[in-house]
């Protein structure tokens, strides 16, 4: 009795193996890219109480997220070893203080760094002045549009009067920006070569985007104008475009037509084989 | 006049080609009730030549090696004076040769011209087929582009279902265990080399069997539509009061290419990129899979039935059993009956799996 | 008589579209096939001085086509063409004699490329250069 007890389930142990085997082995083969293994600062933060886990939260939402720079990217510490991960050891270093937080981000965002602590906003840093979270936010970083500038968020220090200005000033050029970007993509996704255009673009918002961070009225309106005369030339290139898309259409109707004529004829010529 | 008369003399005195014009164009009878249908031939014939020379032309300036290959296919497209137009005529003509090749064998299959005495007709015609699907998938990966890297990856995956030899079989049809340099190098030969010879070799035997058994007869218009042949004896079908091929049908086929010309270009000038699916242009990445990579249209039935079945090796021998069905048709179909509309469980059979093709083949688009 | 008439005039016809339809196809054929030549000759070719010892040469491509320059033993520069003027082969710099030997039909040219020996017609061809502040610029 016992050894026929002993017997079944490793007969039915093994005849599930083979089937799993057999199952795993004909199902299709599909999974080719597996996201990376979650990190544990996750997998830790994640079922804390609410002031540990909603940065979690936010991060995903983030670009930081969308582009691959997790939590260690930030604030150090060993991603892969739960026990040890927030050690200053192994180059944890938590959250920054309030005058260090331009430093702290500055370390992949430099120039734009730069640029703040230049700027009216930055020389007020650690004297009650905006930090790159009092606009920017925290974990939920995103693409930095013109929408930044509000009246909500400017004039919880100062009047909304010279933000507006500035605003106005690149309300323009960001159109221009967005309209070149939507047409360059579109250009590339039929095959033509914008590699030159797009990096052109790319330099020219970065030039755009350090002027967010300058609070001086005078200087975004005339960089503004010179980035605007840039984003001219690339307009006419993209029109050059436009119009050898067009040229290349008439061609093709011409020869659409030839060929129409030629079935014409072809089928008129033959008719006249028919009467005989 | 009497120059070109006097060269025609000249030659015709020496290898005697008036005799093979009489023979071959003048007095090559066809029946009299061919159709436009019957042009197809000489537009899949056409469609190959354009095939072949804008090939050739592309590989002037393509070079077949996975650093550059996408590179050079991008300066072909933007750098090279007209030749976007050379690459988007092989791309869309390519397209356009398998629609011609569809619609031919379905004209042959409605008009029951694959019978006897021409089941050898029928099955190189199918193997012409499947070496058009071969070649169409090889061209695929050669511009190196995310759609040809992942599209690659999957068909070529398929054939891991195959039992005991599937998994070697997938690494020996890469040259590797996944897609990568080395598949290039294959592929890369089998499109511009072997396939291309395989074809014109089954074309020139398409054609000979043509020549020998003669063209059939529409069934349509006629009071008897029953099989003539009664297997007794080689027998050659000749249409006597029929039409001359030439000038009579050739002037047909000229209009019928012509007609396929306009077809084609309005495509190539109008709407070049709807038979390219987005990825098209990107190039390879074997780290980034595209979320949603589709095979070209002919292949979608394929795909979708694939992906039905939990399990792929069933969904791979019903699409091996339903091709070699269709391989043997004149061998199982043997009724003598031609007219279509005289057949009707040939008609709901063939209108039943033609509906199922379009189904799957939409489903996948969709899925 | 009057189908023929009409048989002859849509004949014509088609040979006319033929042939238009040919030369509609053959432009973009032969533009297709004709060299670039636009790109390469533009450009200019920079070489530090020091790179030319007294008494050597350096070979480089300039303009599609292969150059030389020389750095005679009196420290003057020389750059010539290095396409034999025979049959086109590549001229080689022989440090000891100081002159240039093709080493196809042993065609010889004196290190400012005038023929001293040989089959060559015409001496190599000159090519423009410039020195400024330590760099040879040809072109």
């Amino acid at each position: 009795m016992r050894s026929r007890d002993g017997i079944r389930p490793l007969f039915v142990r093994l005849f599930a193996l083979m089937l799993a085997a057999l199952i795993t082995h004909l199902l299709p083969q599909t999974s080719f890219a597996e996201g990376p293994a979650e990190i544990v600062c996750i997998q830790c933060h994640s079922g804390m109480p609410e002031k540990y886990s909603q940065p979690v939260k936010l991060w995903r939402g983030s670009i930081h997220a969308e582009n691959g720079i997790a939590c260690n990217s930030c604030h150090g510490g060993d991603p892969k070893d739960a026990a040890n991960a927030m050690k200053p050891e192994r180059g944890f270093l938590g959250a920054p203080k309030e005058p260090a937080i331009p430093a702290f981000c500055g370390r992949c965002h430099i120039g734009v760094m730069n640029d703040y602590l230049a700027s009216a906003h930055g020389r007020a840093l650690g004297k009650g002045g905006p930090t790159c979270v009092t606009c920017h936010g925290n974990h939920q970083v995103l693409k930095a549009t013109l929408e930044l500038i509000n009246e909500k968020s400017c004039s919880r220090c100062h009047s909304f009067d010279r933000a507006r200005m500035i605003r106005d000033a690149m309300q323009q050029t960001d159109g221009m920006i967005t309209t070149a970007e939507t047409r360059i993509i579109a250009f590339k996704k039929v095959g033509s070569d914008t590699e030159k255009l797009e990096k052109e673009l790319f330099a020219l918002r970065n030039r755009f985007h350090s002027l967010f961070h300058n609070v001086n009225v005078e200087m975004v309106n005339k960089e503004s104008a010179r980035i605007q005369a840039d984003l001219k030339k690339i307009q006419s290139v993209l029109a050059t475009w436009d119009d050898t898309g067009r040229k290349r259409k008439i061609a093709g109707a011409a020869a659409l037509s030839l060929m129409l004529l030629v079935a014409l004829l072809a089928h008129l010529l033959r008719k006249t084989f028919d009467e005989t | 006049m009497t120059l070109l008369r006097k060269i025609i003399d000249w030659i015709d005195l020496r290898i005697g080609v008036r005799e093979v014009v009489q023979k071959e164009l003048t007095g090559y009878l066809l029946p009299r009730n061919i159709n436009a249908w019957y042009s197809l031939g000489s537009i899949l014939f056409f469609a190959f030549v354009l095939q072949v020379l804008s090939g050739i032309l592309l590989l002037v300036y393509y070079v077949p090696d996975a650093e550059k290959a996408f590179k050079s296919v991008s300066f072909i497209m933007n750098e090279v004076p007209f030749g976007w137009l050379i690459r988007m005529f092989h791309a869309v003509g390519s397209n356009m040769m398998v629609l011609a090749l569809l619609l031919h064998m379905l004209s042959v299959l409605f008009m029951g011209s694959y019978k006897r005495p021409r089941e050898l007709n029928w099955l190189t015609g199918f193997i012409l087929f499947i070496m058009v699907q071969g070649i169409s998938l090889t061209g695929y990966l050669l511009p190196w582009s995310q759609l040809s890297f992942w599209a690659t990856t999957v068909a070529t995956n398929s054939a891991n279902a195959i039992p005991v030899i599937g998994p070697y079989l997938v690494e020996f049809l890469r040259g590797g265990v996944l897609v990568g340099p080395p598949t290039l190098g294959r592929f890369f030969a089998l499109h511009v080399a072997v396939i291309p010879i395989g074809i014109v070799a089954l074309i020139g035997a398409h054609l000979f069997l043509l020549k020998r058994t003669g063209v059939s007869a529409p069934p349509f218009g006629q009071k008897e539509t029953g099989n003539q042949w009664l297997g007794d004896s080689y027998h050659y079908e000749n249409h006597p009061g029929g039409i001359p091929f030439f000038p009579h049908f050739a002037l047909e086929d000229l209009r019928a290419i012509a007609i396929y010309m306009a077809c084609f270009l309005a495509v190539l000038f109008f709407d070049p990129y709807l038979f390219f699916p987005k990825d098209a242009f990107i190039p390879a990445n074997p780290f980034v899979t595209p979320s949603h990579i589709k095979p070209e249209w002919y292949f979608l039935a394929n795909y979708q039935t694939l992906k039905i079945f939990p399990n792929e090796l069933i969904g791979l021998s019903l699409q091996g059993a339903a091709m070699t069905f269709l391989a043997l048709l004149p061998f199982v179909d043997r009724g003598p009956e031609r007219h279509p509309l005289k057949r009707p469980l040939f008609m709901a059979c063939s209108i039943g799996g033609l509906l199922l093709w379009i189904g799957l083949s939409i489903w996948g688009h969709f899925s | 008589m009057d189908n023929n008439g009409r048989r002859t005039f849509l004949g014509l016809c088609l040979a006319g579209l033929a042939a238009l339809a040919a030369a509609a196809g053959g432009w973009p054929l032969f533009r297709y096939l004709s060299p670039r030549t636009n790109i390469e000759s533009a450009a200019k070719v920079v070489i530090p001085a020091k790179d030319i010892p007294e008494g050597e040469a350096k070979f480089f491509e300039y303009a599609g086509s292969a150059a030389v320059l020389v750095r005679k033993r009196d420290g003057s520069l020389v750059a010539l063409s290095a396409v034999c003027t025979h049959l086109g082969c590549i001229v080689q710099w022989q440090k000891e004699k100081q002159d240039f030997l093709c080493p196809c039909h042993a065609g010889h040219y004196s290190a400012d490329g005038i023929v001293t020996a040989g089959p060559p017609p015409k001496p190599l061809p000159k090519v423009p250069f410039s020195v400024a502040g330590g760099t040879i610029t040809v072109g």
